[in-house]
């Protein structure tokens, strides 16, 4: 019991004797001898810091996954929405407020790859400070086309930008954004020259695709496709290895159109914690978690809101993580976009 | 002499604020061309437009009389103290503590002597505080002090 | 399916009980966190999305567009009171609804709000079933340029609101411009003004920016001397009509305003804001006496709570109409829909009729139910100002901090409060403007992201500005307001 009472970080009834930084070691002690302590874990609330506001895409996602969590676990799971700097706030935050195991997080890939590069001051190193937990989803990006384009499908998309090159204008969601990396890893793999014009949200770039201002985008599916069955817009191809399951029709970009056959660019959102987490629990955490994803329903749900449910063990998180960030970092080192 | 000096020191902060901006915009942000303009661009042309309208407003009023209004200093420091207490403190004392310590800073400067007052008035702000945000609208911050 | 058959369809879907009750609690729910200054419809949607996953698609949407629209009613209520405004809209209502309070016609501003309120969103929502399909037209044939162009008309048009001195006005203007500035560059990534700290990397706080210019500061210069401004001592019905005076003033004012607001509000972006401003300066400009403006005219409260009122509703054409949300709140409330697997979108119209017309009849019965749940509150909200100032000070503080937490759960935001609310107050007694530093902080983001995207388009042509009609005429109009303020400057000095 006397345990517990430490590792929760509630070190009230135990003396004054005891400094901070000695019960932490203590509880890190036992958090690794006696592995009591992870199956008494959680004993209170768990938290689960999310970058981005109630309600958006991101916030959608976590709160999927934390609700079944929560009866998993036998405690509620509060989502904290810690919106700013591209999700970054929201790890921030995780990490200033972790120290007795119930902080967790949700984050896109952003904060964990590209962030690093495009931002001076990113106050962690994702290497030691973050310890990944589980891939919870993926997402392609669509190219899209205006409806009343003249383009019907990818290689006259890329016919036609070869023909006058900087002609065609892309939008995407800001500088460094996903939708501008993979737009520029396109242009790279396809010998294209698009301009880019930066937007801050999809609808934006949606509605200036329709009203012809620009040629095309990346999009996200579930941005595009409410525009596609109005016959407003096209879809000619999508970033993922395979056929994304939203929208089955749609060919994917790799190996088509003389583009190679290993391109491939996706988003993510993944499950996160803190570095020194219990190993216990990042275990325990990580096998409810593909519990969680391999639900049917939940399965759908995500795939309603554009996501394809991931899941797989912490180590495939953190191989990831590595592979994404040398990829985007070769990018943006092309185009310039780190400070 | 009864110059208008809240037009004088006004237009000369927001001069030299302006002249700040336009230099460090100037040294440190791309200014980039018209087609594609930089960070800078804006940044630039605005400090040095508020640097001539600062100016503007600073010059006439040398030759103008007007009253000059009296700064209530001691009535900022204490509302900003009471700000800064309760955003700083309320996630390690938990909203509790930090309500009640922010009241009582806050009402130190208001022209009615006595404590008892103070202190019941710091109690049920902070009992109302609790109820409507705590319990009404359920935002996520700590109610006790954490311990070390 | 007419328009007509739409209505009777939509009156089905909205008096069902169900509907009906989550309507009920959405505008309930809207009126009391508009009042809490800076707690937005942000924070109340947070607060209601575990509800919206066990009620109807049709009530969940029902009941997140009651709390966005209601809090527009309830908003009005502290910038009135207090001078504390939440949103920026109701920024432009503290202009002259404040001085009424201070008058002792706080009932009467409240009332007149409330009121034009309720005429605007009803004209709001003529408007949106009437002209939906030329307004979402209009809204996708808006482009860069003419974006640019409307704000720069804005900007111009507001510049003469609430000081003496040009230079002034246009100094308060610039410095929002300058701050809207701080942040992430959009275009290039580049961190502006951050100075390494994260949580400026999205700019400054829109809401402590309000609530430090407005509330603290008006707090800190009424420390001393708030006692003196006694309210009265009871509130009668009488004290909360308006007078014949009034009466004939508020009609012209009120529909001017929903025009405005009709308009620009279906325009994504920030309609709702540039229609209050639009309204006050236009209200100000045809005005006979213009001086009264700043001193408690009542077409400086009715025209501006119409227009944002009315631009609230016909902010929902090009979401339902396009599926394009045309502020972030709106977007939130779309994702709430998703979480039901209805993909919201231009078919929506037409696949879900049940969702479109339930919703255009709901914002009738919001309305309905806000105004008759308004008036009664107030007589409440009026004796409110009876509490001796030394005690309601430091609520207020606390409710703004917490107010201003709510948004990003951000401590650094309440700290941004105190230092703006120490320039607010010195800017206040220099006699500086704050609504328009507010202003040049909400549009000047937008021009600048416009005007830099219409000049990469055109591949750096300017000529873009005159080429496009649209653009084109807000030019003109702009050109036009200076070379007129100029005219009138020129003869008023010549008959001195």
């Amino acid at each position: 019991m006397k345990q517990q009472l430490i590792g929760t970080g509630n070190i009230a009834g135990v003396g004054a004797t005891i400094t901070r930084r000695a019960a932490l070691a203590a509880a890190a002690a036992f958090a690794l001898t006696t592995p009591a302590f992870a199956q008494e874990w959680p004993t209170g609330p768990v938290h689960v810091y999310v970058g981005f506001p109630a309600g958006s895409s991101p916030d959608l996602l976590a709160r999927i996954i934390t609700e079944p969590l929560a009866e998993k676990l036998g405690q509620p799971v509060v989502v904290e929405n810690k919106p700013g700097a591209g999700g970054v706030i929201g790890v921030q935050q995780m990490l200033a407020a972790a120290d007795d195991g119930h902080s967790f997080g949700t984050t896109i890939n952003g904060p964990l790859t590209t962030a690093g590069r495009m931002m001076p001051d990113l106050g962690y190193d994702v290497a030691t400070d973050i310890q990944p937990v589980a891939l919870i989803a993926t997402s392609p990006l669509v190219l899209a086309v205006s409806g009343t384009s003249e383009v019907a499908d990818l290689a006259s998309f890329i016919d036609l930008a070869k023909a006058e090159p900087g002609a065609l204008a892309y939008g995407s969601v800001g500088q460094g954004s996903g939708a501008h990396l993979t737009a520029e890893l396109f242009n790279n793999a396809a010998g294209i020259e698009m301009l880019h014009v930066p937007f801050t949200a999809y609808a934006e770039v949606t509605t200036s695709i329709i009203g012809g201002e620009i040629d095309a985008g990346f999009m996200a599916p579930s941005a595009a496709l409410p525009h596609v069955a109005g016959g407003k817009m096209k879809m000619l191809g999508v970033t993922s290895a395979e056929p994304f399951a939203q929208i089955p029709d749609v060919p994917v970009i790799a190996g088509n159109a003389g583009l190679p056959a290993d391109f491939k660019a996706e988003l993510w959102n993944a499950f996160i914690a803190p570095a020194g987490t219990d190993p216990a629990i990042v275990e325990r955490l990580n096998t409810e978690v593909n519990a969680i994803l391999s639900d049917a329903e939940v399965q759908k749900k995500l795939l309603d809101m554009g996501w394809q449910a991931a899941g797989g063990s912490a180590e495939d998180l953190a191989a990831r993580i590595t592979e994404d960030t040398e990829m985007w970092g070769a990018v943006i080192d092309k185009v310039g976009a780190a400070q | 002499m009864n110059r208008d000096w809240a037009d004088i020191w006004g237009g000369l902060a927001l001069g030299l604020l302006g002249a700040g901006v336009a230099i460090y915009a100037g040294l440190r942000l791309d200014f980039g061309s018209l087609r594609a303009m930089g960070p800078g661009f804006f940044p630039t042309v605005l400090g040095v437009a508020l640097a001539v309208l600062g100016a503007a407003v600073a010059l006439p009023a040398w030759n103008r009389a007007a009253e000059s209004p009296k700064i209530a200093w001691g009535d900022a420091s204490a509302v900003i103290g009471a700000i800064l207490i309760f955003g700083f403190g309320m996630n390690r004392l938990g909203i509790l503590l930090a309500c009640f310590a922010a009241v009582l800073i806050a009402s130190l400067p208001a022209p009615h002597d006595g404590w008892r007052w103070r202190i019941l008035l710091a109690a049920s702000v902070t009992l109302l505080c609790w109820a409507v945000f705590i319990l009404g609208l359920r935002m996520s911050i700590p109610v006790f002090p954490k311990l070390p | 399916m007419t328009a007509w058959e739409g209505l009777a369809h939509g009156f089905g879907v909205a008096l069902q009980a169900d509907v009906l009750i989550y309507c009920l609690l959405g505008v309930t729910l809207g009126t009391f966190i508009g009042v809490l200054p800076g707690i937005g419809a942000m924070a109340a949607i947070s607060l209601l999305l575990p509800i919206t996953f066990y009620i109807s698609p049709e009530a969940a949407l029902v009941m997140l567009a009651g709390v966005y629209y209601g809090a527009q009613y309830g908003g009005a209520v502290a910038s009135i009171l207090l001078r504390l405004p939440g949103t920026p809209q109701s920024a432009v209502t503290t202009l002259d609804g404040y001085p009424m309070a201070r008058q002792g016609r706080a009932g009467v501003a409240l009332f007149v709000s409330m009121v034009s309120s309720f005429a605007g969103s009803m004209l709001g929502i003529v408007v949106l079933v009437v002209l939906a399909g030329w307004l979402s037209q209009v809204a996708t044939a808006f482009r860069a340029a003419d974006y640019a162009a409307m704000m720069v008309l804005g900007l111009v048009a507001a510049s003469t609101i609430g000081s003496d001195r040009p230079a002034k006005a246009f100094a308060m203007v610039t410095l929002g411009l300058i701050l809207g500035c701080v942040g992430t560059d959009v275009n290039s990534g580049a961190q502006r003004f951050t100075f390494g700290q994260s949580e400026l990397m999205d700019g400054i706080n829109l809401v402590a920016l309000a609530m430090g210019l407005f509330g603290v500061a008006e707090v800190i210069g009424n420390i001393r001397n708030a006692e003196r401004h006694a309210a009265p001592e009871r509130v009668t019905f009488r004290q909360m009509m308006p007078t014949r005076d009034d009466l004939r003033r508020m009609p012209g004012a009120t529909l001017r305003g929903t025009g405005l607001g009709s308009f620009f509000g279906a325009l994504p972006g920030t309609g709702s804001t540039l229609s209050s401003f639009l309204s006050y300066a236009l209200e100000r400009r045809i005005a006979r006496h213009p001086e009264r403006f700043g001193n408690g005219a009542v077409e400086g409260v009715a025209g501006p709570e119409a227009a944002n009122n009315a631009a609230a509703i016909t902010a929902f054409v090009p979401t339902l109409t396009l599926g394009i949300p045309g502020d972030p709140i709106m977007a939130l409330m779309l994702g709430a829909l998703v979480i039901h697997g209805i993909q919201p979108g231009p078919e929506m119209l037409t696949a879900r009729p049940d969702m479109f017309w339930g919703l255009v009849v709901s914002f009738g019965i919001g309305n309905l139910l806000l105004l008759i749940l308004n008036l009664p509150l107030i007589g409440i909200w009026v004796s409110m100002l009876r509490i001796p100032f030394r005690f309601l000070y430091p609520a207020i503080l606390i409710f703004v901090c917490l107010g201003v937490y709510s948004v990003r759960g951000s401590a650094f935001d309440i700290a941004t409060v105190a230092v703006v609310g120490v320039v607010g107050y010195l800017l206040a007694l220099a006699r500086f403007s704050p609504a328009l530093l507010l202003l040049g902080f909400v549009l000047g983001p937008l021009i600048e992201t416009n005007l830099r995207r219409a000049m990469l388009i055109s591949r750096g042509d300017p000529m873009v500005f005159l080429e496009r009609p649209i653009a084109c005429g807000f030019v003109i109009a702009s050109a036009a307001l200076i070379l007129l303020s100029i005219w009138r400057r020129r003869i008023a000095a010549d008959s001195h």
